[in-house]
């Protein structure tokens, strides 16, 4: 059949059999962040690298801030088995607002704010990694 | 005394997995408000699934639920058979019909779960399941009074207002409050002109710390929508206004509506607040959402 062939063809099709490779089913994901847009030393990066996560006025917070407005363990983010971050108000004294809404708890979502006193925080959900 | 408000399904009429359902989510009614020791489950949608699992997380103990059903259709009681602390013989479920005799909510629940439809048997259960009632369509339970207010909905379905130690939750889902607005012109009238609540509902929301009602429709959508038994969310604010509610959740999001819709229907229903009452707080009803009110 090879006359039926037009001259923009490459070679024929190959017979011999293919081997089907597998990458590695990742759930990996490139870790979230929390952005001070407002607050002391804003703008800044907090990368939620630990499965919790507390902030407050308490030095050994695992993200201290240095303001009067912070209980000393404020809020709790958590990452769930999902992947997704769940924030919870620790009791707090000023309590906690996402998107201006005072919650006790919520998963996050990208773009969300977070207020907690006068400190205002965006949060960005990390992407899968290839 | 403290009230907290989760909100484990939010979606109006069938589930909606998927990219853009995400950040409201995709499960169909089901809302816990905790009071003290006592669990009140409002709708047995397909969240309930996720709060049975979560509830067997919070410790050992036999776990007492009370249901209020806002109605029997699908989107609001497929969750049943799929709530595991349902087949455990320590723990107590009362579901409530709006009066002594009225069996119609444990009977749909039953019949839901016969041979054609799902494969395990509702005499199967294992805990107590007890059909129980509201007298007069009110009842103290542990000391938080519970009332039903009969809606407008095809096939009727019923709101509940939860108060203990000053505090009131109003869940009130599947309701066209535009067909029982006094003016019934009020559909096609200027959309900005303010819509007048009949006077028994308002009273009923009054001063709520928290309304959950369904918001379902635009304006715009709502038009062809006519007698579905939903409301054009910027209808709820008003009755919210009317109502000198605190806040309001707006519920039961359309089914083609993407999370970026459901955020421009929040968007309208703030103007719409914040041109009469800036005070009142609207916002929207998502998945994983926990409120505490005292
Ligand atoms: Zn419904
Ligand atoms: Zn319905």
């Amino acid at each position: 059949m090879s006359s039926h062939k037009t001259k923009n063809d490459w070679n024929d099709e190959s017979t011999s059999e293919i081997s089907v490779t597998l990458l590695p089913l990742s759930t990996e994901q490139a870790v979230s962040v929390l952005e001070m847009v407002q607050g002391p030393g804003a703008p800044r990066s907090y990368e939620l690298y630990r499965v919790e996560m507390v902030i407050g006025r308490a030095i050994d917070a695992d993200i201290p801030i240095n303001s009067t407005d912070l209980s000393r363990r404020h809020v709790l983010i958590k990452r769930q088995p999902s992947g997704q971050h769940q924030i919870q108000d620790l009791d707090s004294r000023n309590g906690v607002f996402i998107n201006g809404v005072k919650i006790h708890a919520a998963i996050l979502h990208d773009g969300d704010s977070v207020q907690v006193g006068s400190l205002l925080f965006v949060y960005h959900e990390g992407r899968a990694i290839s | 005394m403290t009230f907290f408000v989760h909100f484990w399904g939010t979606r109006g009429s069938i589930p909606t997995p998927g990219h853009m359902t995400k950040k409201y989510g995709g499960n169909t009614s089901c809302v816990e408000i905790r009071c003290d020791d006592s669990l009140f489950i409002c709708d047995g949608g397909t969240g309930l699934r996720e709060l049975g699992a979560d509830l067997l997380t919070r410790g050992t103990r036999p776990i007492t639920g009370h249901f209020f059903y806002s109605h029997t259709h699908w989107d609001h009681i497929q969750g049943f058979p799929f709530f595991t602390p349902a087949y455990a013989p320590q723990n107590t479920f009362h579901v409530y019909g709006t009066a002594q005799g009225d069996k119609r909510t444990y009977d749909l629940l039953s019949g839901q779960m016969r041979s054609e439809y799902f494969p395990v048997d509702f005499g199967e259960l294992r805990s107590n399941i007890v059909a129980s009632h509201l007298d007069g369509g009110h009842r103290v339970i542990d000391g938080c009074a519970v009332s039903y207010y009969e809606q407008q909905h095809p096939g009727r379905s019923w709101a509940y207002s939860f108060v203990k130690d000053g505090f009131k939750v109003v869940y009130a889902t599947d309701n066209e409050i535009d067909l029982t607005l006094s003016d019934p012109k009020a559909v096609v009238a200027d959309p900005l002109a303010p819509r007048t609540i009949p006077d028994a509902f308002r009273r009923f929301c009054h001063g709520a710390d928290l309304l959950i009602s369904d918001a379902q429709y635009f304006d715009d959508e709502y038009l062809t929508k006519v007698g579905w038994g939903h409301p054009r969310a910027t209808t709820v604010v008003d009755l919210a206004l009317q109502a000198e509610v605190k806040q309001l959740a707006l519920f039961h999001h359309d089914p083609m509506h993407g999370d970026a819709d459901v955020d421009r229907k929040i968007a309208l229903c703030r103007e719409r607040a914040a041109r009469m009452n800036p005070a009142l707080q609207v916002f929207g009803a998502r998945e994983g959402l926990e409120l505490r009110f005292g």
